[in-house]
C-alpha cells in the first residue's frame, strides 16, 4: 500500500489528465471521461484520505520557500483528510452521474470547457484543503471560488442566472478579501505563513487583533458555507446551476467553508473567549431556523434543497460554536464531542443532499420539471427515483435509522449539555439555540415529508409528469451508493464517531471518543478502562457486550456517561434499534395478516366528493400543505400578494381568482437590499462631481494632490517634488 | 355560566319523546290523504283528475292513494273539489319498497345503536333538506337515538337521499353509493325521490332514486316531516314496523 502522499500525487495527476484529455478528445468522448477519470480520481482520493485518517501519520510537502516568511507546501492532517474524504465520497457518485447527464448539452454547449472547470474545480478543493500554510489556502481558494462560478454560469439561464452569477462572484470576493485581511494580520503578528508556526506563535494574538482576526475568518469563510446573513447568493446559484454542479456546491464546497472557520478560528486561534463561541452558536442557529424556514415554504426542488443546505450548515455551525463555547470554559471532552457531532452533521449533509440533488435531477430528466407543484404520482412512473429520493429525505428529515437522526440527535444533546456551565447568561443562549434547533428539525420533517409527498404520491399535476420515465441505472447507481452511505452511517454511529474523532482531538485538544463510545467490547468482564465496575456490570446485564466476539470497535451504543448521581446522561443505539424495529415489524405485518386472513378487502377510488372527474389540480400541492407555516411564520416570512380577479356579469360575478405570493427573503430585507440601496445613494452623490468642465477635473487633481501631500508627510515629498522638477526649494 | 345551568335545569327537556311515544304536538305534520269510501263513480273520476301526480286512483269503492306520489297540494280537500277525501294526520309514513326484510334486520342488529347517516341532495327544490336538516336540532335530536350525520361516505351506513335525480346528480350518487362500505343502505325521502313527483321522468331528470339505486326504505311526503324521516330511519335499523305505500279505500264510510 502506498503512502498517502504518493496517492494524492497520483490524485492531482489525474486532475492533470482530466484537463489534458478535455482539451485534446472530441466532445462526444468527454462524458466517458468526466465519468471514468472523474470517479478514478475520487476513488484515489478516498484511499489517500482514508488511508491518512487510519494511519493518523501526518506528512508533509515542502513546494516553494518564501523566505523569511516559511515554505508554501501541502500537508495533511486528521481535518483535511475527513474533509478530503467527503470531497472524494460525493465527486465519486457526481462524476458517474455526470458523465450521463451533460449529454443534455453536447449540441449547445462546449463539454470540453465543462470537463477543464470539472476537474480544475476538483484540484482546487483538495488544493484548499491539504495547503499547509495560509498563502497556499488562500490561492486554492480564490482559483475554487471563480470556477465554481464559472460552474454555476455554464448553462445559459438568461438574466436570472446572470445575476444569480454575479452575486455569487461578489459576495465570495468579499468573502475572499475578509479572509486576506484575516491571514495578514494572523502572518503579520507571527511573521509566518505555515500553519504549525502560526500555531506556534498565535496564542499572543489576543485582545482587539484576535477578535478581528476571528470574525473576519468567520464572515469570510461563512459567506461560502451560506450562513445568515451571507446566504443570499446560495438559493438563487443553486436552482441556475447544472445539477450536478449543483449538488457539488451543496455536497462538498459549502464544507470548506465549515472548514476554513474551524482551520482559522479553532484551530490557529484557539478558542479563548466563550463570547465568540456564543456568537457562532447564534449565527448557527438563526441559520438553520431561516433556512428550514424557507426551505418549507418553497415549491422549486432545487431552490428548497439550497435553502435546505443553509439550515445544515447552521446546524454545523451551532454545534461547533457549543463546541468553542465548551472549549473556552475547559471542558474539553464536551468540547471534542460537540466537534465529533458537527462534523458528523457536515458529512451526512454532504451524502444526502448530494442524493437529493442526484434525485432532483433524475426528476427534471425524467418528469421535464423540478416544481412541486407540477409534478406529482412519480411513485409509480419512477419507482427508484422515488425509493432513493425517500431514503434521501427520510435521511435529512432525521428520522430514524438514517444517518441524519444521529447527528441531529446528538446536536439536542450536545446543546442540552450546557447544563454543566456555570453562567446564567450563556445558559440562556444555549437553551434558546436548543428550541430554535428542536423547532427546525420538526419543520425539517414537514419540508421534506412535503417534497416527496407531493412530488412522488398522488396525481400527476402535468402531462410530463404524467408521462414521466424512470432514468437509466447509471443515474440511479450513484443514488444508491449514497443511500447505502446513508443508511451505514445511520446504523453504524459507533464505528464513525472514532474515525470523526480523528480529526476532532486535535481541535479540542481532547478526545470525545471515550465520552461517546463506551469501550463495551474490549472491556473484560467487569472494570477496566477508566469505566467503573457497577456501571459496566450494569451494561452487562443489559447485554451491551453481546456480539464481542465477532464485531471488532468499541460497542455498538452511543453513550455518553455523567458523574455518580446520574451515570448515563444519554444513550441511544440505531444499531440495536434497527434490529428491533426490523423484529417488530415482521410480527406486526403476520400478526395483521392473521388477523385478517378471513377478512375480504374492497378496493374503491378515492373518494373525490362526488366530481365526475377528480382533476389533478384540484389535490393537494405543495403550495397547500406548506401554508399553515407561511400562516404561522407571517411575521417573518411578510409575503406579498398579487391577487388578479377576472370579472363577467355585473362585475360581481368572478370568474377567476389568480393569486400570487411572493417573498423576499428576509436576509434580503434586511441587509442585503438596504446595503446595496446604500451604495447607489453613495455613488449617485459621488457623481455630482462629475459636471463636465475640464477646469473642475483639473481643480479635483489639484485638491487631490494638495491632500496627499498634507496628509502625507507633505513637507519631504513636496521638497523632492521640487527637486524633481528643478525648483530649487531655496 | 351558572345562570345558564340553571336555565337549562329550569326548562328541562324539550326533545320530542317519539319513538317511545307518538308526538301529541299539532302542526307537526301537515298530514296527507288516505284512501276514501265514496258512494258515486263520477266524484271519485273527477276527484282523480285533479291529482296532477296521479295519486290519486279509483276504485270499485271510492278512491285509493298512491302515496309515494303525493305532494300535498290540497287540491283533493279543497271546496271546489266534487269530494273531500279523508285526511290524516299521523307521520309514520315510512315504507318499505323491496323485499329485504332479511337483510334490513342484520344492519338492524348491528347499528341498532350506532347509525352513520349521509345525506345527499340530487336534485331537490330544498323543502326535503330543510325538514331533514331539523333531525339534528335540540327538539328532534337524532343523537339520543345513535344516529349521526357524517360529512363522507366512507363513514356512512345509510344514504340518506332527497330529490328526483337529476342528470347532473347521477354520478355523483352513484359514486357516493360505491364509496360506502358493505353493509349499507339507502333511505329516500320525499316524492321527488320516490316517484319523480312533479318532475316525474322528464329530460333532466330519472324520475326517483330507484331508477339507479336500490332502495330500501321509502318516505313519501312533500315534503316529509323530520319525524317521517326519523321513522324512515327506524325501520331501517329494524327498530319501527314500516307503514303502508299505498292507502287502499276502505269498504264502508
Amino acid at each position: 500500500m502506498p503512502g498517502s502522499e504518493v496517492l494524492l500525487g497520483l490524485f492531482f495527476a489525474l486532475c492533470l489528465a482530466g484537463v489534458a484529455l478535455a482539451c485534446l478528445l472530441p466532445e462526444r468522448r468527454q462524458p466517458s471521461v468526466l465519468a471514468w477519470l472523474g470517479s478514478a480520481a475520487a476513488v484515489v482520493l478516498i484511499l489517500a484520505t482514508g488511508w491518512q485518517l487510519l494511519s493518523e501519520q501526518p506528512f508533509a510537502l515542502r513546494l516553494w520557500p518564501m523566505l523569511p516568511y516559511g515554505t508554501l507546501g501541502i500537508a495533511m492532517d486528521p481535518l483535511s483528510a475527513l474533509f478530503g474524504l467527503v470531497v472524494g465520497l460525493v465527486f465519486l457518485p457526481v462524476s458517474v452521474f455526470s458523465g450521463r447527464y451533460v449529454l443534455k448539452y453536447l449540441e449547445d454547449y462546449s463539454l470540453g470547457y465543462f470537463c477543464v472547470l470539472y476537474f480544475g474545480f476538483l484540484a482546487a478543493l483538495v488544493l484548499v484543503l491539504v495547503a499547509s500554510d495560509v498563502v497556499l489556502l488562500v490561492l486554492a481558494w480564490e482559483v475554487m471560488s471563480v470556477l465554481s462560478y464559472l460552474l454555476v454560469n455554464y448553462d445559459d439561464k438568461g438574466d436570472e442566472g446572470t445575476r444569480a452569477g454575479f452575486l455569487m462572484l461578489a459576495m465570495s470576493e468579499a468573502g475572499t478579501i475578509a479572509i486576506v485581511i484575516a491571514v495578514a494580520i494572523v502572518a503579520n503578528a507571527s511573521g509566518r505563513i505555515d500553519f504549525a508556526g502560526i500555531r506556534a506563535a498565535v496564542p499572543h494574538l489576543e485582545g482587539a487583533a484576535g477578535l478581528t482576526v476571528f470574525l473576519l475568518a468567520f464572515v469570510g469563510f461563512g459567506v461560502k458555507a451560506g450562513l445568515i446573513p451571507l446566504n443570499s447568493w446560495l438559493p438563487r446559484a443553486h436552482p441556475v446551476a447544472p445539477t450536478n454542479v449543483s449538488a457539488l456546491l451543496s455536497g462538498v464546497m459549502v464544507n470548506l467553508g465549515i472548514y476554513g472557520i474551524l482551520r482559522i478560528d479553532v484551530d490557529l486561534l484557539p478558542p479563548i473567549d466563550v463570547g465568540r463561541g456564543l456568537l457562532v452558536l447564534a449565527v448557527g442557529s438563526i441559520s438553520a431556523l431561516v433556512g428550514i424556514l424557507y426551505a418549507t415554504i418553497q415549491t422549486d426542488l432545487k431552490r428548497m434543497l439550497a435553502h435546505s443546505t443553509i439550515e445544515n450548515m447552521g446546524i454545523v455551525t451551532a454545534a461547533l460554536g457549543a463546541g468553542m463555547v465548551f472549549s473556552a470554559a475547559g471542558f474539553s471532552a464536551l468540547a471534542g464531542m460537540a466537534l465529533i457531532t458537527a462534523l458528523y452533521h457536515m458529512v451526512n449533509h454532504s451524502l444526502y443532499k448530494t442524493l437529493l440533488f442526484l434525485g432532483s435531477g433524475a426528476v427534471e430528466t425524467g418528469a421535464g420539471s423540478r416544481d412541486l407543484d407540477r409534478l406529482g404520482g412519480l411513485a409509480s412512473r419512477m419507482p427508484w427515483t422515488s425509493v432513493l429520493f425517500l431514503a434521501g429525505a427520510w435521511s435529512i428529515a432525521g428520522l430514524p435509522p438514517f444517518n441524519g437522526f444521529v447527528s441531529e440527535w446528538l446536536t439536542l444533546q450536545t446543546i442540552l449539555r450546557s447544563a454543566v456551565l456555570s453562567s446564567a447568561g450563556v445558559k440562556i443562549v444555549f437553551a434558546l439555540a436548543g428550541a430554535m434547533l428542536a423547532l427546525t428539525a420538526g419543520l425539517a420533517v414537514t419540508c421534506f415529508v412535503k417534497a416527496f409527498a407531493m412530488g412522488f404520491l398522488g396525481h400527476a399535476r402535468s402531462p410530463d409528469a404524467r408521462d414521466a420515465r424512470e432514468v437509466r441505472p447509471m443515474v440511479r447507481a450513484p443514488m444508491a451508493f449514497l443511500a447505502v452511505c446513508c443508511v451505514l452511517l445511520g446504523v453504524l454511529p459507533t464505528y464513525t464517531i472514532p474515525v470523526l474523532d480523528c480529526a476532532a482531538a486535535p481541535l479540542a485538544r481532547a478526545s470525545g471518543k471515550d465520552a461517546l463510545v463506551p469501550p463495551f467490547f474490549r472491556l473484560p468482564s467487569a472494570g477496566g478502562e477508566g469505566l467503573p465496575g457497577p456501571f459496566v456490570r450494569e451494561f452487562h446485564d443489559l447485554g451491551a457486550q453481546i456480539g464481542r466476539e465477532v464485531l471488532p470497535g468499541r460497542s455498538l451504543v452511543v453513550l455518553h456517561r455523567g458523574g455518580e448521581r446520574n451515570p448515563v446522561v444519554f444513550a441511544m443505539s440505531t444499531s440495536y434499534m434497527v434490529v428491533v424495529l426490523a423484529i417488530l415489524l415482521i410480527l406486526a405485518y403476520l400478526a395483521f395478516g392473521r388477523a385478517t386472513r378471513r377478512r375480504t378487502v374492497a378496493r374503491r377510488p378515492a373518494w373525490d366528493g362526488g366530481l365526475r372527474r377528480l382533476r389533478p389540480q384540484l389535490t393537494y400541492t405543495a403550495t397547500g400543505f406548506s401554508n399553515p407555516v407561511r400562516v404561522v411564520f407571517h411575521a417573518l416570512l411578510r409575503p406579498t400578494v398579487i391577487e388578479e380577479t377576472t370579472e363577467a356579469v355585473a362585475e360581481h360575478f368572478r370568474t377567476a381568482v389568480r393569486r400570487e405570493y411572493a417573498e423576499v427573503h428576509v436576509v434580503d430585507r434586511l441587509v442585503t437590499h438596504p446595503i446595496i440601496a446604500g451604495t447607489r445613494r453613495l455613488a449617485k452623490t459621488l457623481r455630482m462631481m462629475h459636471i463636465g468642465r475640464v477646469n473642475a477635473y483639473a481643480a479635483y487633481v489639484l485638491v487631490t494632490v494638495l491632500a496627499t501631500l498634507v496628509v502625507g508627510q507633505g513637507g519631504d515629498i513636496l521638497s523632492r517634488l521640487m527637486t524633481g522638477l528643478g525648483i530649487s526649494p531655496e | 355560566m351558572t345562570k345558564w345551568v340553571a336555565k337549562g335545569l329550569r326548562t328541562g327537556i324539550k326533545s320530542t319523546r317519539y319513538p317511545d311515544t307518538l308526538e301529541p304536538a299539532p302542526g307537526v305534520s301537515p298530514g296527507r290523504p288516505a284512501g276514501t269510501h265514496l258512494d258515486d263513480d263520477e266524484s271519485g273520476a273527477r276527484l282523480c283528475g285533479l291529482c296532477p301526480t296521479g295519486a290519486l286512483e279509483a276504485e270499485e269503492n271510492g278512491v285509493a292513494v298512491l302515496l309515494d306520489r303525493c305532494v300535498h297540494c290540497f287540491r283533493c280537500l279543497r271546496g271546489d273539489a266534487p269530494a273531500v277525501v279523508r285526511w290524516e294526520g299521523d307521520y309514520e309514513w315510512a315504507a318499505i319498497e323491496r323485499e329485504a326484510e332479511d337483510a334490513r334486520r342484520r344492519l338492524g342488529r348491528a347499528f341498532g345503536r350506532s347509525l352513520h347517516i349521509r345525506f345527499l341532495d340530487a336534485g331537490a327544490c330544498g323543502a326535503c333538506m330543510s325538514e331533514a336538516r331539523q333531525l339534528n336540532n335540540p327538539y328532534y335530536n337524532i343523537h339520543r337515538l345513535g344516529f349521526f350525520i357524517t360529512p363522507t361516505p366512507r363513514h356512512a351506513d345509510i344514504l340518506l337521499v332527497a330529490g328526483p335525480l337529476t342528470d347532473a346528480m347521477r354520478v355523483p350518487l352513484q359514486k357516493t353509493y360505491d364509496a360506502m362500505p358493505s353493509p349499507k343502505r339507502v333511505v329516500a325521502i320525499g316524492a321527488c325521490a320516490l316517484s319523480g313527483g312533479v318532475f316525474g321522468p322528464s329530460f333532466v331528470s330519472a324520475g326517483g332514486v330507484g331508477e339507479l339505486l336500490p332502495v330500501d326504505v321509502v318516505v313519501p311526503g312533500c315534503p316529509p316531516p323530520p319525524l317521517a324521516i326519523l321513522h324512515g330511519l327506524l325501520v331501517a335499523v329494524a327498530r319501527k314496523p314500516p307503514g303502508p305505500l299505498r292507502s287502499a279505500a276502505p269498504d264502508a264510510g
